[in-house]
């Protein structure tokens, strides 16, 4: 829920119970004040009974005038009747309805008579004047609470805009740019301090970013330096002619390990450039063209050890990723696939719109499939591969939020590449 | 045939002006950045090859200023970073080819000898050695006039071979120019085994004397025993 529609729900509730509440009490406060009202004139006319019956000794019907009237009933019981108050209604003639009344009962006894006298007066216009006073307040009260409603969702609004500012702004922050986030002055001062944070952090950022970047590309050039010399040294040196086998076969040595180490640095470092995010320019990859292309290119390689190519395709595998990684899975799955495989084996290609799997048949795995993805992790020790594919692999496809899969069943070893859906 | 290179590790400096001396290429080597812009504006070349990161300068530097010298230089860079970032701008901004380091010297000559070809130093669209005659626009192959065909992988290796004469070149070089560096080790060796097999054959079958010699543990040399 937006910040701006929370508030404006706070607001809105508040007001009803706000409005509920004044509303009841105004009611009921009016409503005592006009019964306080009447109640007062229905205590006066008692007197004035009583004056009268005190000055004739008797109580005459027609004296009284019509409005209040004033009826007597005998009392059976000689208790004194207590004075009370009390609503009722009467039917009228005129009007062919019911009409509230408030009444006064009280004891008072005429001619040695013991009677109850009740004295009604009518509450009508009582009840219109409390209905209107009621809501004309309400009314102005809804008015009032409208125009606060609407001029507070205003202030929020322009309150908050720095607010939101800033986080738009921080939505489109990007670490490859290289630099922090600039950010305005603000006039209040928690935004203030909330963009000066914010500026810290991000340049901070951008500036670690940067550091790492250029430590690891200092790095690999630093390494790189001195392998390039040992290797082009040891390649001058077999331009000699006078070395004996033994000797031969030791520079080799010293050359096939020269160009390991630089394979498995380059390895090292590419993933460190994943780790980093520094491949973040990507497109729309058809990952089953990618894969095709990889399998023409490599086609001599495979009659050479005699690999049979299976091509299913339902559909083609779209990511939206990096040019460089995607060739780079590609091609260390297949790789694997061929160098894996048994002699006269085959390797299948599987393609649809939400996969891609990659199977080769091959020797029975001594790990668990998944240990295989982890760096340095070798089905065989001794083999001379750097067992970083499979991990590269792995951080790619983590990195685009693809499920990598690895399946053993005997002979058949399979790779599924997979969008989540 | 004059060769700049600029590079400011001494060692590599040497072995590769020293590699392409051996092949007929006058080549000298610079350290610096101040030395290169100096040699260049001095004399001119039919090919520089620039590393990038030096201590004085950034390669790129020197590729813009020899760009408005002569714009008929080959420029090939070498550089320890392999980002495509420095390979594009490399190539936008006028050079011919990128190497990363660390390469072979084979190669690097390959590379050299491919560009001087496609800027058509020679004047001439052939390179002939003895009784093989290679068109490199048409890319067909003669021996004494008739022609052999190749796959492209022969085709291409047999060039690399012309660009090599008599340099000892080890399978990993020769896998790697074919197959680019992301094969593994092993199978390369068996498939430049493999395509060896087929081009000394295809080539003595039409009457061509074996240049091929193969050098025990390292690999092999082309040229005439």
């Amino acid at each position: 829920m937006k910040l701006l529609a929370r508030t404006n729900l706070y607001y809105i509730f508040f007001s009803a119970i706000t409005y509920i509440l004044v509303a009841g009490a105004f009611y009921l406060v009016i409503e005592y004040v006009v019964y306080q009202e009447v109640e007062k004139r229905l205590v006066v006319e008692r007197h004035d009974f009583e004056n009268f019956v005190g000055a004739h000794g008797m109580w005459e019907e027609s004296c009284y005038f019509v409005e209040n009237k004033i009826t007597l009933s005998a009392l059976r019981t000689l208790e004194p009747y207590v004075a009370e108050f009390k609503d009722t209604a009467l039917y009228d003639r005129y009007s062919a309805q019911l009409v509230p009344f408030r009444q006064y009962s009280f004891p008072a006894t005429i001619g040695g008579i013991n009677y109850k006298v009740s004295i009604r007066k009518s509450l009508i216009e009582s009840n219109d004047l409390l209905m209107y006073i009621t809501g004309t307040m309400l009314i102005l009260l809804s008015i009032g609470l409208l125009l606060l409603f609407l001029f507070q969702r205003r202030i929020s609004k322009t309150i908050w805009k720095p607010f939101y500012d800033t986080l738009s702004k921080a939505k489109s922050f990007g670490l490859t740019k290289g630099k922090g986030l600039t950010l305005q002055q603000e006039d209040i001062h928690e935004f203030n301090e909330l963009n000066a944070v914010l500026d810290k952090m991000t340049t901070k950022m951008a500036l670690d970013y940067k550091n790492l970047k250029e430590f690891t590309e200092n790095a690999s050039h630093e390494i790189q330096t001195p392998l390039a010399l040992i290797s082009s040294r040891v390649e001058e040196l077999i331009q000699q002619k006078n070395f004996t086998p033994e000797q031969m076969y030791w520079i080799e040595n010293i050359h096939q390990s020269t160009l390991r180490l630089s394979r498995l640095h380059q390895a090292l470092l590419l993933l460190a450039k994943i780790d980093n995010g520094q491949f973040y320019e990507h497109e729309h990859i058809n990952l089953t063209s990618v894969a095709e292309k990889k399998l023409a290119e490599w086609e001599e390689l495979f009659l050479l050890k005699k690999l049979a190519i299976n091509i299913e395709s339902s559909g083609n595998l779209v990511v939206e990723m990096n040019a460089t990684l995607a060739e780079i899975l590609i091609s260390n799955l297949i790789g694997n696939a061929q160098k894996h495989n048994l002699p006269g084996g085959s390797i299948t290609l599987r393609s649809s719109a939400k996969n891609l799997v990659i199977q080769n048949p091959g020797a029975a795995l001594s790990k668990d499939p998944g240990q295989l993805f982890q760096r340095f992790a070798k089905q065989n020790q001794t083999s001379d591969s750097l067992g970083l594919g499979l991990a590269i692999v792995k951080r790619i496809c983590e990195t685009y939020d693809l499920t990598i899969e690895y399946t053993y069943q005997a002979p058949l070893h399979t790779i599924t590449v997979s969008v989540p859906s | 045939m004059k060769i700049l290179v600029i590079e400011d590790e001494k060692g590599l400096a040497e072995s590769i002006a020293a590699h392409l001396q051996k092949d007929g290429f006058i080549a000298e080597a610079v350290g610096t950045f101040a030395d290169a812009i100096e040699k260049i504006n001095l004399y001119s070349y039919d090919c520089i090859i620039v590393d990038l990161n030096l201590p004085d300068g950034v390669g790129f530097d020197i590729v813009n200023a020899l760009k408005k010298i002569s714009s008929s230089t080959g420029i090939i860079i070498i550089s320890a970073r392999d980002a495509l970032e420095d390979k594009i701008r490399s190539l936008e901004i006028g050079s011919d080819d990128y190497l990363t380091k660390p390469f072979h010297l084979s190669e690097l000559n390959a590379r050299v000898k491919s560009l001087l070809r496609r800027r058509n130093f020679g004047g001439s669209n052939e390179i002939t050695y003895n009784e093989i005659r290679v068109n490199y626009v048409s890319r067909k192959v003669f021996v004494d006039n008739t022609e052999v065909a190749l796959s492209r992988k022969e085709y291409d290796l047999l060039l690399y071979f012309l660009s090599n004469i008599n340099v000892a070149l080890t399978k990993a070089a020769m896998a790697e120019h074919l197959w680019g560096d992301n094969i593994d080790s092993t199978d390369s060796f068996d498939i430049v085994y493999s395509h060896i097999k087929n081009l000394r054959k295809k080539l003595t079958d039409k009457g061509c004397s074996d240049y091929i010699q193969s050098i025990y543990g390292i690999g092999y040399k082309f040229g005439e025993k």
